[in-house]
């Protein structure tokens, strides 16, 4: 599996390209290499949204598969959450390519 | 997910008085005074309640279809009346999918293209259905949900294709140039 930290090794990001600007998945792939090299720190430094959500939507994925099996119907989640992760989303594209605070949040 | 309470039997899918425009006869609920917005399918089913209208079969939940076999996290089942309101997506609950399409719509044209593209359009979709047949209130949420999916979409896919025309250009041109 290439090793994404090498620069171009899975190409380059578009966005990033044209803009210079990290948009919130930027560094998710690095994170996630990290991760599944056990480097929880080196994997918070690249995205620190994608280290937090992965867990939930796991934990997600697995209560869906467990309703979805035994039966009980599935409930979308509250607009509330579709709101708030909007509003998280978008607060941490526009934070973290602000520059004093680009060390913690970008990658 | 239905009562078993035999005066007031839950509707499945396809009880025949599920549509609102059959004129579905008013059987009272059991409880004086029902929440008179609580019965969305407005005028085929009058808000006062005519209790005593005995030959009606005891049509006692909401007429909204979908109710009957709602999942109950909030307990709908025999509190026909009371429940409405309480529980998440009380009267329609299948709002949000309307409001997911939305969000996905928003994430999809800001940073995250086709990746919440599709899924906003799935949903949107999905929310539309819903609305159409009375277990959500907001179609027109679904349908922007769904056309900033579309666009969220196309845009990305054209950066993309662009995006991989160039690099297959920067390919043949650096393996086709004679090097000096």
């Amino acid at each position: 599996m290439r090793d994404p930290h090498v620069a171009g090794s899975w190409g380059a990001c578009p966005l990033h390209l044209l803009t210079g600007l990290w948009c919130p998945g930027c560094g998710g792939l690095r994170a996630v290499h990290d991760l599944t090299h056990g480097d929880l720190a080196g994997a918070w430094g690249m995205n620190p949204l994608v280290v937090t959500l992965l867990p939930l939507a796991v934990l997600g994925w697995a209560v869906w598969t467990w309703r979805s099996a035994t039966g009980r119907a599935w409930r979308a989640p509250r607009p509330a959450w579709a709101w708030t992760a909007l509003a998280v989303v978008v607060a941490f594209a526009v934070l973290r390519n602000l520059p004093p605070l680009a060390p913690y949040l970008a990658p | 997910m239905s009562s078993s309470d035999p005066q007031f039997p839950v509707p499945g899918p396809a009880d025949p008085w599920r549509k609102p425009d059959t004129g579905a006869a008013p059987g009272g609920a059991p409880e004086p005074g029902p929440v008179p917005g609580a019965y969305p399918s407005g005028p085929a089913y009058p808000p006062e309640p005519t209790y005593g209208s005995a030959p009606a079969p005891g049509y006692g939940s909401a007429p909204a279809p979908g109710y009957g076999v709602a999942p109950a996290p909030g307990g709908y089942a025999p509190g026909y009346g009371y429940g409405y309101g309480y529980a998440p997506g009380g009267y329609y609950p299948k709002n949000s999918y309307a409001v997911w399409s939305l969000v996905l719509g928003i994430l999809s044209l800001v940073s995250c293209g086709f990746l919440t593209g599709v899924p906003a359009i799935i949903v949107g979709n999905n929310a539309k259905k819903a609305a159409a047949v009375g277990e959500a209130d907001n179609p027109g949420m679904a349908t922007a949900g769904v056309v900033l999916g579309w666009i969220g979409t196309a845009l990305s896919a054209a950066g993309l294709l662009i995006y991989l025309f160039f690099v297959v250009f920067a390919v043949v041109m650096s393996a086709t140039t004679p090097s000096t």
